[in-house]
């Protein structure tokens, strides 16, 4: 079990990071076992294949033109699955935009996020998850909003917590400094989750601070914080259930630094062979959270590597229909462009409706 | 039933891309998902998956091509849908397959795109038209009186070449005129295709290569100068057994430390002392605005010679750098530029441009301005010539050079004044320590 204990053996200031398997898959903490049942842990593998693949399909819409500049999750999954075990539905869930697995976990459907992506506000309405804000473009704001929110629910005395993530790049902005100092001083029911995978697009983390490592951060804002191995799913798994225990009981703040390796671009719009080697990616790949758990499980018995085509067939057909839902999803209305800002249209902007109009009636879009 | 798969925007704003390398052939069976050809795009090189299942009916663009998006990259024959659909389909891929081949043999763009209908034109403004008439042949070929959609650079480049914007075509969304629209706009009363036909047609043995990035802003600049400077141009020669004497001593003492040192220090260093006392030639002319800026820096730019193209990279602050300082940073950037290294930041903010065309071979050359820039400096091969000295004739080590001024803002007399400070320090180099 992670305790207390352990928490004090892994300290920032020491630059210790916490990991449960290495890269075979295989046990290295003496004693260790899984909170997790079995059949818990293959639902976790197939919930991280399946977010690999959703992944890959939706890089795959982009290059076909369906679809908008999109952020790949490639190698940071199994801290997404391990947050969408442990969030409950109480919790709230505060995105950057890479963390996939853990809005599907928490119930958003995935033409929502194709839609979004297909640049439709409606993806955004997140139907069937409750306590989910939007995705946040500008960076580290985000976590402001969870201060907030933490805030808030400490106010009306609920029990429930509020997961924010941020990436490295954003550890520099000032929102994020903000946001530890205000959770620390209000003491309010934060876990904050820096997935760190080494690069703010192009910016590499030793050009991004100074810093020990990202997780030291929080210790000047007395914020208790771990250095865990992102790409580990019992190591996050580990970290997160005992943080959110933490925050709930002594109503303080939490943050995980999530030691990750984006291994696709930043964006489809990146080309990432121009800032970063070869050789950094293949021992990075030795590295990868798909790989160690399903290496885990063969070792225990649990999963036999051959069901992984037939899975990925099935999940492919899902994923396709479910963009197929997006894709048959009601046009942009332009009326929704311009109504909502004021009663009565100002002549300006309904000039501009109405040339914009014109415009559209040339070339044959959305009316 | 047929389906036309079209090169997508895959960046943001992505314009064209460049095909690496086709994964299908004519006929080959794909499904939706596969890989169908590499692209190479201003933002990312990747492989580009069909959205379709079914037969690739046939491909366009070879290996080397630039695709604009929005061309038809594969049809694919899908089975299960025939009839009226496949038909409009099909005649769709006539029109767009003629238009490609437009396109690929380099004729002006200027009436092969249909979108640009009077429709894409907002209410009148008086931006983009012309002042002066030049090309009013062409300007007959489309109403002026109305303002057509283009970016404001290309707004602005269009202004700056004399050209009206309304009567370019524009390849974007909606008709949108682009920057490269107005590059390759060429206002003639002669139809496009006469002009592209006239030297180089299939018949004669010839290569056609696309233009590398490097050679399209080689090109882009020299015509934009040749456009904007008016050019005048002296050669002079000065005699440098002084300077030869002393290179010669240093190159020695130097090359034990691995630095390698040539005339060009020297001549920079005579050139930002010079600068400093004829600032007309270290300034830039705002024509719009009706004023020269001068600038009270010196940054000379470096014509460098690679395999790939011309390169200019920048010293900075010349005039705060020792002769050894200058040799030390020329060593790194002509090893940066042998090596594909330099950044935008190593070649940019010149203010004056320096060519040792004479290190390959010449004497006199006519150097192009490095636009907005409002002199260049070339220095031709030294050699040894006979010269008179005290009345007799002697060997003399002479440097020849040539040098290009904008007229616009430089005079005659001021150049020559100019260049006989500069000339001054070459002769009698020691002069450069006592300032």
């Amino acid at each position: 079990m992670f305790n207390l204990k352990t928490l004090d053996k892994f300290k920032p200031i020491d630059d210790k990071t916490y990991q449960v398997i290495d890269n075979d898959g295989k046990v290295i903490i003496k004693d260790w076992i899984p909170d997790l049942k079995d059949e818990e842990i293959v639902q976790a593998y197939k919930d991280l294949l399946f977010e690999r693949t959703a992944d890959f399909m939706a890089v795959s819409y982009q290059r076909q033109g369906r679809m908008f500049t999109y952020p790949p999750n490639l190698g940071q999954e199994a801290i997404h699955i391990a947050s969408g075990k442990v969030i409950q539905p109480e919790d709230w869930l505060v995105p950057a935009f890479r963390e996939l697995g853990a809005w599907l976990a928490k119930g958003v459907s995935l033409w929502e996020i194709f839609l979004y992506f297909k640049g439709h506000e409606d993806g955004s309405k997140f139907l069937n998850a409750k306590r989910m804000l939007p995705i946040s473009v500008p960076i580290a704001s985000q976590l402001l909003h969870a201060v907030g929110i933490g805030y808030a629910m400490k106010y009306q005395g609920e029990k429930a917590v509020a997961f924010a993530y941020v990436g490295d790049g954003g550890t520099s902005e000032g929102d994020f400094h903000e946001a530890l100092n205000f959770a620390a001083v209000w003491d309010v029911p934060v876990v904050f989750v820096v997935q760190n995978n080494r690069f703010a697009i192009s910016v590499p983390l030793k050009m991004q601070t100074r810093s020990l490592n990202l997780a030291v951060k929080g210790v000047a804002y007395d914020v208790k914080s771990i250095a865990v191995d992102g790409n580990d799913f019992f190591a996050m798994h580990d970290v997160l259930s005992f943080a959110r225990e933490f925050v709930l009981k002594e109503n303080k703040p939490f943050l995980i630094e999530a030691k990750t390796y984006r291994q696709g671009a930043h964006t489809t719009s990146d080309d990432p062979t121009r800032y970063r080697t070869k050789d950094e990616e293949d021992e990075w790949a030795l590295k990868d959270p798909l790989k160690r758990l399903q290496s885990y499980l063969i070792s225990k018995k649990l999963w036999d590597p051959s069901e992984d085509e037939k899975l990925i067939a099935q999940y492919k057909k899902k994923i396709d229909s479910e963009f197929e839902k997006a894709e048959a999803y009601p046009e942009y209305k332009l009326d929704d462009v311009f109504d909502y800002m004021y009663e009565n249209l100002p002549d300006e902007l309904k000039r501009q409706k109405n040339n914009y109009q014109n415009y559209l009636n040339h070339v044959g879009g959305v009316k | 039933m047929k389906y036309m798969f079209k090169f997508p925007d895959i960046g943001e704003g992505l314009e064209e891309g460049k095909i690496l390398e086709w994964y299908v052939e004519k006929g080959q069976s794909i499904s939706s998902g596969d890989s169908l050809v590499k692209m190479e795009t201003d933002k990312v090189v990747t492989d580009i998956p069909s959205p379709k299942s079914g037969i690739i009916s046939a491909r366009y663009g070879s290996v080397g091509e630039t695709v604009h998006v929005g061309n038809v990259l594969v049809e694919i024959d899908i089975e299960g849908i025939v009839g009226e659909e496949a038909q409009s389909i099909a005649s769709e891929t006539v029109q767009k397959t003629s238009f490609e081949q437009v396109e690929e043999k380099g004729f002006g763009v200027v009436g092969t795109m249909e979108v640009a209908g009077d429709g894409a034109f907002l209410p009148a403004s008086g931006e983009g038209k012309m002042e002066n008439k030049t090309v009013s042949e062409a300007a007959a070929t489309k109403p002026t009186g109305r303002k057509v959609l283009a970016t404001p650079v290309a707004r602005a480049m269009a202004k700056d070449l004399g050209f009206d914007i309304n009567i370019i075509t524009g390849t974007g969304p909606g008709g949108r005129v682009s920057k490269k629209d107005v590059e390759s706009f060429r206002p003639s009363k002669v139809p496009a295709q006469a002009k592209a036909l006239s030297n180089a047609t299939p018949e004669h043995d010839i290569e056609i290569v696309p233009m590398s990035q490097i050679r399209k802003t080689i090109a882009k600049n020299m015509s934009r100068s040749k456009h904007n400077a008016v050019h005048m141009s002296v050669m002079d020669e000065v005699e440098v057994s002084d300077l030869v004497d002393m290179r010669a001593k240093l190159k020695l003492e130097y090359h034990d430390k691995g630095i390698s040192i040539s005339y060009l220090p020297f001549v920079i260093k005579a050139i930002a002392l010079s600068l400093k006392h004829h600032r007309s030639l270290n300034a830039e002319i705002d024509v719009e605005a009706g004023n020269i800026i001068y600038k009270n820096y010196y940054n000379i730019g470096v014509a460098v010679d690679t395999e790939n193209g011309l390169v200019v990279p920048v010293v900075k602050d010349v005039d705060k750098k020792s002769i050894l300082e200058l040799a030390i940073e020329l060593n790194a950037i002509s090893e940066k530029a042998r090596d594909r290294k330099l950044t935008l930041d190593d070649m940019k903010d010149g203010t004056f441009t320096i060519t040792s065309y004479g290190s390959i071979g010449g004497y006199f050359a006519v150097p192009v301005i490095n636009y907005p820039q409002v002199a260049i400096f070339g220095i031709g091969k030294l050699a040894q010539k006979p010269i008179v000295q005290n009345n007799e004739i002697v060997i003399g080590n002479v440097m020849p050079i040539s040098m290009s001024v904008d007229h616009r803002i430089v005079d005659g007399g001021e150049v020559a004044r100019f260049l006989n400070e500069v000339l001054s320090y070459l002769h009698d180099p020691i002069k450069m320590l006592i300032l």
